[in-house]
């Protein structure tokens, strides 16, 4: 019996080893994440089953060793030779117990080691990479864990079995291990799968709650370690394994978690509760549920559900569905995968993208959008500049003009709105329509741009271009048959580069301080023609009044003579001398008049007649003028 | 030994399930298959549709997208004919034509080591299309000289050419030119010179304003000017006519000269005195003959 359980703890170790092998080959064949877990578990597996068999081959000795004594001290009698406690006499038994001292505790703190080792390693690993599983090997490798998870559980089953009814405490960690590890490749298969539904990252998520496993029981072999310090040594009394992992128990055998449960329950109501009949149903029938739900699973894939705004695009085997491959939105039956299999596809979906910026929160939130400020990533477009080129052309002489091209930079942000109208061609003609459609957009307008001038563009061509562009991609669209319909194109901000906007908008400036110049200079000759216009009427009208006053006085002048030559026809000399005297005070009036009575000859009287020279007159500085 | 009939029936499911795996492989409506056994491809490419094989490592199936797939080259720097560094990224849609020369061709089939050879394609046939143009075939507001159509033909011909040449097992269905840019020293430079532009555009704008405000005010000038003389000479003439009328009068005078000299003297004498003037009189001149012979100073003794 005992070289039975020998030759199980061989086969264990045997089948975990080969098992561990192909499945690390599978894991880096198809690159799973839960796979290097799996195979991570596996290896830990192969360690314990070995340790496991080493110590049943110590023990097989020790007992071998013990039989031989009892037999010799049968065949020759009791001596002292033979009642020796002396531990030299009993090399098997001596080996044993140091293995048990110093090589398990020691085995346990490298399984330690890699279990919180690989868990950590593994989840930083899993963080990093970005290439998921190649989904062309999915299937073959699903197959492989799968014949993986048959073959450690039937292993592991048996060899549990048999740990169980023979009481074999060394089988029992290997057996666990092998058929954990079985349930661990089905699980890792199934994450395989998900690349093939709407769910690839199971595989990712899969990873991470093995790796948790794996810390869990770092933790356990741990606490383990520490309690094994003070765990109280009863001779006699065989403790159990260090190696021997709890929790990998409990996930080979589930079933002993309801036999806890059924103890518990029993414990707290008082009466056995797990040997009512319900609970035994219950016991019985899990499995079978289990399996039930599993159906169920595989079963509702027979129906499909299109959502409103989709279109599901029907696959038999792979190939294109005959008949009505293309599903509009509500419920249609299928066969259950993998046989039939749909791709969905939001044809309703009205999709955008943008060409030659890329929005920012920041961006978005801005209430202002200017030309001076930078308000998204831009990216510099060439464009013609017929403005430079006639600049050019009147300063370059013909051996320059050549070096000179007549481009500008200009930005733009231009939104392209498209909707899926033929879901057959955006599925099945191009690998990455999405892409394609973006590329066809920005060449559209790359060229478009190549051919126009950069001042027509920013001012009266942009709902032309807007037009073209638009017709462009379309027809371009229809070309490479991506199934879409262009909604819109917006050219909505085209603007010189953020560098030089402000000579543009300066340029406005100076064009406005023009307008403002000439407006002044025709207000002021408004003002100038206006006062001239008054002035030459005024001299007009002075020249009338004074030919009126001219004639006037000269008719009065006359009529007065006539009367005044009857005057002096009359008293001649009295005439003369009355109107000298009548003159004669009135025009003098103002002046000042010496009256020199020439009988006094005696004194000669001197004036000095000259007018007070005015003071600036004295600044003068006339080096030139002699005085007089 | 009812439990054991079920673990049987999920036991036997399992294992027809995981054997179907083994033994067969879909292949999609967009893709293309080659099966290869023991390494060397077997039979035609595989169809979409459900096939059967031998479980790896006997058979491996390699699957392909048929579809057109979308390559954009990397920005690159290249010389055009008259020496300008434009800056070029290309696009190209190709396609599996010959899955086997595929396989045979790239590693694994691996559609990321065709386009690195196609990346490598494009570059050369890239700077040696850019490198026979000028920038002025690029960038043309003269939809004559603009080349930007007959280049993209230039860098698909030569392209598809190579390709065939050397039976890549992959064909060009498409290529553009997506981008096109200047580096960014050029760049700046552009940029300077559009600057420079706008420059003369805000001198011409200022100065003309000036000068054109100039001839505004000239012209009123010579306007109000005008306006003017011909005022003054319109008030000339029409003082001339009240000289005119005025001398008719003059007959009247000529009936005694002697007493119109008189009182033109008078009037003069009135209107010559009429400013602050000192006049001398000794004591002959009427009225201060009235003085004459009165003592006003007598000699001392």
């Amino acid at each position: 019996m005992e070289r039975n359980v020998q030759k199980t703890g061989l086969v264990n170790l045997a089948a975990a080893l080969v098992i561990f092998i192909a499945a690390l080959a599978v894991t880096a064949y198809v690159n799973s994440l839960a796979g290097q877990a799996a195979a991570i578990f596996l290896g830990l597996g192969t360690l314990v089953a070995f340790t496991s068999w080493f110590q049943m081959r110590l023990e097989e000795n020790e007992r071998l060793e013990k039989l031989e004594v009892e037999e010799l001290a049968r065949t020759r009698g009791a001596t002292t030779l033979f009642e020796t406690k002396d531990a030299g006499s009993f090399p098997a038994r001596q080996s044993r117990e140091l293995f048990e001292k110093f090589l398990v505790p020691s085995f346990s703190v490298l399984l330690l080691l890699l279990e919180g080792g690989g868990a950590y390693l593994l989840w930083r690993w899993a963080s990093k990479i970005t290439a998921g599983i190649a989904p062309e090997r999915a299937l073959p490798a699903l197959a492989l864990f799968g014949v993986f998870a048959l073959v450690l559980f039937l292993v592991g089953r048996f060899s549990v079995t048999i740990a169980r009814l023979g009481n074999h405490r060394l089988l029992r960690p290997g057996a666990s291990f092998l058929l954990a590890g079985a349930y661990i490749c089905l699980v890792t298969a199934l994450g395989i799968a998900g690349v093939k539904t709407e769910f690839p990252q199971i595989d990712f998520y899969l990873a991470r709650a093995l790796c948790v496993l794996l810390g869990l029981m770092a933790v356990e072999t741990l606490m383990l370690l520490l309690l094994e310090i003070y765990r109280p040594r009863v001779k006699g009394k065989v403790a159990r394994l260090l190696y021997d992992s709890r929790i990998v128990g409990l996930l080979a055998q589930p079933e002993s978690l309801f036999t806890t449960a059924a103890q518990a329950l029993d414990y707290q109501f008082g009466f056995k509760v797990s040997e009512t009949w319900f609970f035994q149903l219950l016991k019985k029938s899990l499995p079978v549920l289990f399996l039930a739900q599993l159906a169920a699973l595989l079963l509702s894939t027979g129906v499909v559900i299109i959502e409103p705004g989709e279109q599901g695009v029907l696959e038999h085997f792979g190939r294109l569905a005959t008949g009505q491959p293309v599903l509009d939105p509500g419920a249609h039956f299928k066969w259950p995968w993998p046989v039939d299999q749909v791709q969905r596809y939001r044809t309703g979906l009205i999709q955008t993208f943008n060409v030659g910026f890329t929005p920012t929160a920041q961006s978005e939130a801005e209430p202002t959008v200017l030309w001076t400020v930078v308000h998204t990533e831009e990216v510099n477009f060439l464009v013609g500049n017929r403005a430079a080129e006639t600049i050019t052309n009147s300063t370059a002489d013909s051996g320059d003009r050549l070096k000179v091209a007549p481009v500008g930079l200009i930005d733009i942000s231009i939104p392209v709105q498209f909707q899926i109208t033929n879901v057959l061609d955006w599925a099945y003609q191009n690998a990455d329509p999405t892409n394609l459609l973006q590329d066809l957009a920005t060449r559209a307008i790359v060229h478009y741009l190549a051919g126009a001038d950069m001042n027509a563009v920013l001012s009266q061509s942009r709902v032309e271009a807007a037009r073209q562009l638009h017709e462009k991609i379309q027809s371009d669209a229809n070309r490479h048959r991506l199934g879409v319909k262009i909604l819109f194109v917006g050219v909505q901000d085209l603007h010189p580069p953020v560098k030089v906007a402000g000579d543009y908008e300066n340029v406005v400036a100076a064009t406005q301080q023009r307008i403002a110049l000439t407006n002044a200079a025709v207000a002021g000759a408004i003002q100038t023609n206006a006062l001239a216009g008054a002035q030459a009427f005024t001299d007009i009208s002075q020249a009338e009044a004074e030919r009126q006053q001219t004639e006037l006085a000269a008719s009065a002048r006359a009529g007065l003579f006539t009367n005044q030559m009857a005057a002096y026809a009359a008293a001649p000399s009295v005439y003369r001398q009355r109107a000298y005297f009548h003159m004669f005070p009135e025009a003098t009036a103002n002046a000042r008049k010496y009256i020199l009575l020439v009988t006094n000859t005696y004194n000669v009287l001197q004036f000095d007649l000259e007018d007070k020279i005015r003071e600036d007159l004295l600044n003068l500085n006339v080096s030139s003028t002699n005085s007089p | 030994m009812k439990r054991n009939l079920i673990t049987l029936i999920t036991g036997a499911v399992l294992i027809v399930i995981f054997v179907l795996l083994l033994f067969t492989f879909q292949v999609r409506q967009s893709e293309v298959a080659v099966v290869t056994t023991f390494g060397r491809i077997t039979g035609p490419p595989c169809e979409p549709g459900l096939h059967l094989r031998w479980p790896w490592p006997v058979q491996q199936v390699y699957k392909f997208d048929e579809r057109i797939q979308n390559f954009q080259e990397k920005f690159r720097e290249t010389l055009t004919a008259d020496q300008i560094s434009l800056i070029t990224s290309i696009y190209v849609g190709w396609k599996i034509s010959d899955p086997s020369a595929f396989l045979n061709s790239f590693k694994d089939g691996s559609v990321i080591a065709a386009q690195s050879q196609l990346e490598s394609l494009l570059a050369s046939d890239n700077i040696t299309v850019v490198g026979k143009h000028p920038l002025a075939d690029f960038v043309n507001v003269d939809p004559q000289q603009l080349q930007f159509d007959q280049i993209q033909m230039e860098m698909e011909q030569m392209v598809q050419g190579e390709l065939q040449t050397n039976n890549y097992g992959i064909q060009i269905e498409f290529l553009g030119i997506q981008q096109l840019g200047l580096p960014e020293s050029v760049t700046q430079a552009v940029f300077d010179r559009m600057k420079s532009e706008r420059n003369i555009l805000i001198s011409r704008a200022q100065n003309e304003g000036q000068a054109e405000a100039i001839k505004i005010r000239a012209n009123a000038d010579r306007q109000a000017n005008e306006t003017l003389a011909d005022a003054q000479a319109e008030a000339t003439r029409i003082e001339g006519e009240g000289v005119a009328e005025a001398a008719k009068t003059l007959p009247v005078f000529q009936e005694n000269p002697e007493l119109a000299n008189f009182l033109l003297s008078i009037d003069a004498i009135k209107q010559a005195l009429n400013q602050r003037s000192t006049l001398f009189f000794d004591d002959r001149i009427p009225p201060f003959d009235l003085f004459h012979g009165t003592l006003t100073n007598p000699p001392s003794h």
